[in-house]
């Protein structure tokens, strides 16, 4: 069991000592409102704020100040944040649990990038993989990949879960903007969901003659993916009959197993591969982001690696004071750790990025759910925060109240573009749509201020009764970019990679493993053969299992 | 009577040259460019039978003389046409600007380019210049040519539509096709958006024929019938008729599919829109690669390293035009697959080598047999004369594999199996 501790005792000296320091700055801060931060500091803005690229990262209504922030630039190099960092840009195999690198950055690194010359051919592998991605894009955009039949395919459906499929659904919603003309007709769905819910509807809608299948696993053997693979290829063969064609015309697989996939029966034509380095929640930048690239071109999917490598060389070269994932890194230590807050909720103020809180819910607490550091020790200090959230608007319609009334202390992401609807294909409405996005930006500023001060937000209300009142002190930090576009999305999600790193690193975590999801995987097999009476448990079941499993039985 | 016609289009040329041929004194204004220099050179520009002839006769009478398209009608011409192609609108516009830039002078204009509906109209208001009293006017007069048989077309017209709103204009353009118009009176006289709209509506109404019985084929392929009997049986109702009937891989050809283009766009643009028309476009443009489907499962979805021999790239016989022709998205997909292609055309592979120049998976062959050599499929995508009754043995010798698709229906399906090939028709 964890033993918690506000300094603890393992690591070095300097580590213990930051941590007691840090203490020392939380004690001090603990009792002040972020309103009178403010007070005391009318330039707290610039102080507090800092933009690379296409971002802005205010951060100046979290509960800190100077001092706090030089006492955790203190702990981020006693955690020799700056070495890890290098490891983590190497080949060397940071995930200690399971002895693999954690090399997504190479992803996104061009070929000739001199920084990493000691890794060519692992970046030449890479665009090996980006072209033959590129031409498989082409051949479908074209229209000339062709279905069983020879009709041309119309509806691509991505078949993965988890990081095969949060990511690439996310940034294809999120930039359906720059949807190709070309592929203006393409059809792209997704099924990740092991009961079928998604496939079932979909395959209701689709014409197996025009439909082509991605299936997306890097294990190639994870039992939701295959399964959903399965019915696909049934639903097909229902059809067309079976023959080889079907697999030929209509499967592509993407996988770091290329014999698992010659074993389901993908042409080894339409295998594009990934590798062992990649992680599953890291993996969009490979070709498992092939549904991105579907819908805005191989030109689009260079732009958001674009971007992510500008957040790479960003994170890897600038000091701890100009660095937003850093920043955002060490505020989230200071609100976990000094501050005990352990909600944070994920707050995009632009439909597109409906998809961005589930996405960052399995980045971050993936990621960081680890109570286990890096020697095999229980950890002595709280690690990933629980995250949710949901479109800001709509959210203002639901757990706001909780936020500005409730007890919880919560931190919150907000996320907003500054520019929308400026481009061409919006002409005709641009003018009404412009005019409901500046409303949406204002309520993004409104509820992260009125979070943020509470009544002192309110000037001129007087005496409120206890039910009207707002006590503020709900930290947050605001990210802006100039608009939402596949450079600056690539370069917001790289931001948070590696600002989950750097945590990471703070805690002692490896964040690129993620037993906790493995045992109960292994145990639903069994339960399996029970509940179709196949098979007798190994070990007796528990009462309310088998309470359960009596009532399903019984129907 | 003395005319000035702008444009190097296929009406534009037959216009000219049948006007001139009745005796009217005709100003042919081409724009520089290719057309033009064949045209002067006394060269085919258009393999319309009989057009070149006729050019050269009237050119020599003296009827018919170049002029610049950049050039302004003498003082004693009654009459300009414009008849240029669906996307040179803004020339047309140009053409009209110079026209009304002179003072005191009453223009005639006749507009038979194919621009969308309500062109006419905007020209008119150009040549005007706003001016109430202006007495000049742009009229439309739609053609109705058809390639390989346009001069007959031109000279004995079933009808002639004119949108045309004053009584001045409607007599002189009247008395210029009077030579035309014998027998009874072809004239149908409408607005000139009525006039444009007729013209969009019956090439839609064809086009929608042609898509049908194209629908019908998938049918009848599905159910195992030949269409070939359906279509005589269809063919032989009067209240049907039998034009327009043939099913096929789709139509083709500058007029026809610009058009229905067109037409869908112009509807489009006042939110309307046509979902029939839509349909038929979408049916048209499948039907384009029927043959590459039947192909594609005649060898099991694998057609790299096959050599296919293509008869025909002309969108129909007679012509050399090869413009929204089949023979383009068949190239594509053979093409994408891998595939590599010996094509034929009797007319046509000069616009095939414009269009491809020296393609390494295209190989343009000067004899339909040479196109077969070694082919793992012949395909004929045109009716040519030439094509109708080939030597089956002598295919059977040459080729690589014994694989035949008649795009036009052409063959008998059971003679051509009795030599050995595997035969696949449209709808049979």
């Amino acid at each position: 069991m964890n033993a918690f501790k506000a300094v603890p005792d393992t690591g070095s000296q300097a580590e213990q000592q930051a941590w007691a320091d840090l203490n020392l700055q939380s004690e001090r801060l603990k009792p002040l409102h972020i309103a009178e931060l403010f007070n005391a500091d009318p330039q707290r803005f610039s102080g507090f704020s800092v933009g690379h690229g296409p971002l802005l990262l205010d951060y100046s209504k979290q509960r800190l100040d100077a001092l706090a922030l030089e006492k955790l630039f203190a702990l981020a190099d006693a955690c020799d944040l700056q070495g890890w960092t290098k490891k983590l840009f190497s080949t060397q195999a940071v995930n200690n649990t399971e002895d693999r690198a954690a090399m997504h950055w190479a992803l996104r690194t061009p070929v000739d990038d001199v920084q990493y010359e000691s890794c060519s051919d692992v970046l030449e592998g890479v665009q090996e993989q980006l072209d033959k991605m590129a031409d498989m894009v082409d051949k479908i955009h074209s229209g000339q990949w062709r279905g069983m039949t020879g009709e041309a395919i119309t509806d691509v459906v991505n078949i993965g879960v988890g990081g095969s499929d949060l990511g690439p659904l996310m940034v294809s919603r999120a930039l359906n903007d720059f949807t190709l003309k070309r592929s203006r007709s393409l059809g792209i769905h997704f099924a990740s969901s092991m009961d079928g819910s998604q496939m079932a509807q979909l395959l209701k809608q689709l014409r197996p003659q025009n439909t082509l299948f991605i299936v997306s696993s890097k294990s190639f053997s994870t039992v939701d993916t295959l399964y959903n693979a399965n019915t696909a290829l049934a639903w097909l063969e229902r059809s067309l009959g079976k023959c080889a064609g079907v697999l030929h015309c209509h499967f592509i697989g993407v996988s770091s197993k290329p014999e698992k996939m010659s074993e389901w029966g993908i042409h080894r034509e339409n295998q594009l591969q990934i590798w062992d380095w990649v992680g599953g929640r890291y993996s969009l930048w490979s070709c498992i982001g092939l549904p991105i690239a579907l819908r805005i071109g191989i030109k689009g999917f260079r732009r958001l690696l674009a971007g992510a490598h500008l957040m790479d060389n960003h994170f890897r070269n600038a000091p701890w004071s100009s660095n937003i994932p850093v920043l955002m890194a060490l505020i989230g230590v200071w609100n976990t750790n000094c501050l005990g807050i352990n909600a944070q909720a994920i707050l995009p103020y632009d439909g597109r990025l409906e998809k961005l809180p589930a996405y960052l819910e399995q980045l971050e607490m993936e990621s960081n759910g680890k109570s286990v550091n890096r020697d095999g020790e229980p950890v002595q200090l709280h690690t990933c925060p629980v995250l949710w959230g949901e479109v800001g608007p709509n959210a203002q319609h639901a757990f706001y109240q909780l936020l500005h009334q409730g007890t919880e202390v919560v931190t919150c992401d907000f996320i907003a573009p500054a520019l929308r609807y400026h481009e061409a294909m919006h002409s005709e409405d641009s003018l009404e749509l412009v005019r409901q996005h500046e409303l949406a930006l204002a309520n993004c500023l409104a509820q992260s201020r009125l979070l943020a001060l509470g009544e002192a937000a309110l000037e001129g209300e007087g005496e409120l009764p206890h039910y009207k009142r707002y006590r503020g002190n709900q930290p947050s930090s605001t990210l802006l970019m100039k608009e939402l576009s596949p450079f600056s999305l690539g370069a917001m999600l790289a931001a948070y990679e590696h600002k989950v790193f750097a945590q990471a690193v703070i805690w002692g975590i490896n964040p690129f493993d993620q037993w906790g999801v493995e045992m109960g995987k292994k145990i639903a097999t069994e339960t399996l053969g029970v509940i179709r009476q196949e098979q007798e448990p190994e070990f007796p079941l528990d009462s309310s299992t088998l309470g359960l499993i009596d009532f399903i039985n019984a129907q | 009577m003395q005319i000035d016609l702008y444009g190097d289009t296929l009406p534009a040329l037959v216009t000219a040259a049948c006007m001139a041929s009745t005796g009217h004194d005709v100003v042919l204004r081409m724009p520089q460019g290719r057309i033009r220099q064949q045209v002067i050179a006394n060269k085919t520009a258009y393999s319309e039978p009989g057009l070149r002839r006729l050019i050269s006769t009237e050119h020599t009478e003296g009827r018919l003389v170049y002029g610049d398209f950049d050039g302004l009608p003498g003082p004693d011409s009654r009459a300009v046409f414009l008849a240029l192609d669906t996307d040179e609108a803004p020339q047309a516009e140009v053409v009209v600007d110079r026209l009304a830039a002179v003072a005191a002078r009453r223009w005639l204009v006749v507009n038979q380019s194919p621009f969308a509906v309500g062109s006419t109209e905007e020209l008119d208001k150009r040549l005007k210049s706003g001016e109430a009293d202006n007495q000049s006017a742009v009229v439309a007069l739609p053609d109705f040519l058809q390639e390989g048989t346009a001069l007959a077309g031109m000279q004995r017209p079933p009808q002639i539509i004119l949108g045309c709103s004053d009584g001045y204009s409607e007599l002189l353009v009247k008395e210029i096709f009077r030579p035309f118009n014998r027998d009874r009176d072809h004239f149908l006289v409408m607005t000139p958006r009525e006039a444009e709209f007729t013209k969009l509506a019956i090439t839609g109404m064809l086009v929608t024929r042609i898509s049908f019985m194209n629908d019908m084929a998938n049918l009848a392929d599905s159910l195992g019938i030949d269409v070939e009997n359906v279509r005589q049986g269809v063919a032989a109702d009067p209240r049907i008729g039998p034009t327009y009937l043939y099913p096929g891989v789709g139509f083709g050809g500058p007029g026809f599919s610009t058009n229905v283009i067109n037409l869908v766009d112009t509807l489009d643009a006042t939110g309307v829109g046509s979902t029939l028309l839509n349909q038929v476009i979408e049916i048209n443009e499948r039907q384009k690669e029927y043959l590459f489907r039947k192909l594609w499962q005649h060898y099991r979805t694998d057609l790299k390293g096959r050599t296919v021999a293509i008869w025909g790239a002309a969108f129909k016989p007679d012509t050399g035009r090869i413009d929204n022709a089949p023979i383009i998205r068949m190239l594509d997909a053979l093409w994408a697959q891998g595939a590599k292609v010996r094509v034929h055309d009797p007319e046509a592979l000069p616009a095939l080598l414009e269009r491809y120049g020296h393609h390494p998976g295209l190989h343009y062959a000067s004899h339909p047999y040479a196109a077969a050599e070694g082919a793992d499929a012949l395909i004929v995508l045109t009716q040519w004369r030439a094509y109708w009754s080939p030597d089956m043995d002598r295919l059977a010798a040459i080729m690589r594999q014994k694989v035949l698709l008649d795009g036009r229906n052409i063959y008998d399906p059971s003679v051509v199996r009795e030599h050995g090939f595997t035969y696949y028709g449209v709808g049979r």
